[in-house]
């Protein structure tokens, strides 16, 4: 593995600069994303409005950190009619 | 007689989700008196954004209410995004209320965006830095305006609406360290100084569903990736003698 990273596992700097990256990037502006660092690489969850929202995070943080192994676990969220009501008596 | 209260907060709108609400949003006439939105309609807070929103929240057959979030701030076009909204008929409030005539009674609802700040005993405080004293005194001033459109209200129930939550309990989920950038107890102190019968927020969408104020008042975050559906809706009952 090359890059500014080298071999070494990704750091929590590494971790604090994508987090950053995801709520200021004008592409993503997402603030419910969150990266976790496991031992062979970082993890990425949360949900999006929609499938497009969740590629360009995958997109942009792929670009700008080549060499990170990712792992992307991230959802678009349902839009239904809810089925059930709550009753506040 | 019941009071039917759809509810969605964050739906982060934009021209990639135009359309996917709207087939559950048809169905409200059927099932609500109105919708309240929570905040952060918006991706980045553009008034091309806020014509999204117009598409798919307006002329839906019930009325449309809304306070801003954050998101919706980003960009410095709040008058612009306000407009937009406006043109459409749905309701902006910010320190401000509104009384709506439903079959069920007069609904009262005051909104405010909110601000973070903490909860009790672990908040920031008005000491320090300009900077800090800044962020605080926001946070007062949104809750005293809060405070002051829910008390300016004539009507059988009142709800408060905001983005940023007014208690931790709806915030479980969330990583502790950021609480204090989600919501704040002076919020909660707000909704407690009037009759309130509910509280709806947004802002944590790692959060959960159900809370309480120190008062007992309930509150709900209806943050679209916590609800995970389209709106939830509340009946709200009588008011207890």
């Amino acid at each position: 593995m090359t890059g500014p990273y080298g071999d070494a596992p990704p750091d929590e700097y590494l971790e604090a600069e994508i987090q950053s990256m995801l709520a200021e990037d004008p592409s993503v502006a997402e603030q419910g994303i969150t990266v976790v660092r496991r031992e062979r690489g970082l993890v990425i969850y949360g949900e999006v409005e929609s499938p497009h929202r969740r590629e360009e995070i995958l997109r942009r943080v792929a670009e700008r950190f080549p060499d990170v192994p990712v792992t992307s676990d991230i959802g678009v969220i349902r839009t239904q009619a809810p089925s059930q009501v709550e009753e506040l008596p | 007689m019941v009071i039917r209260i759809a509810a969605v907060g964050d739906v982060h709108l934009d021209e990639d989700v135009v359309g996917r609400f709207r087939p559950a949003l048809e169905e409200l006439p059927d099932c609500a008196d109105v919708l309240l939105l929570a905040g952060d309609l918006t991706r980045h807070g553009t008034e091309a954004e806020a014509r999204c929103v117009a598409q798919e929240f307006g002329n839906l057959g019930v009325p449309v209410i809304t306070v801003l979030g954050n998101h919706d701030h980003q960009c410095d076009q709040v008058p612009q995004v306000v407009k937009v909204l406006e043109d459409v008929g749905i309701t902006v409030l910010e320190g401000t209320g509104i009384v709506l005539d439903c079959a069920g009674g007069r609904l009262g609802v005051a909104g405010v965006k909110g601000f973070g700040g903490g909860f009790a005993g672990r908040c920031a405080s008005d000491f320090g830095e300009p900077e800090m004293k800044a962020f605080v005194r926001t946070t007062r001033e949104s809750a005293d305006a809060l405070a002051a459109a829910l008390l300016g209200l004539d009507c059988d129930r009142l709800v408060a609406l905001t983005h940023y939550s007014p208690v931790p309990d709806t915030l479980a989920g969330e990583p502790l360290e950021i609480y204090p950038f989600l919501g704040c107890y002076q919020l909660g102190q707000a909704i407690d100084s009037a009759p309130t019968a509910l509280a709806l927020h947004g802002h944590a969408h790692h959060g959960s569903e159900r809370g309480t104020t120190p008062g007992g008042v309930r509150v709900r975050n209806v943050a679209h990736p916590v609800i995970k559906q389209a709106y939830s809706i509340f009946h709200l009952g009588d008011q207890p003698d």
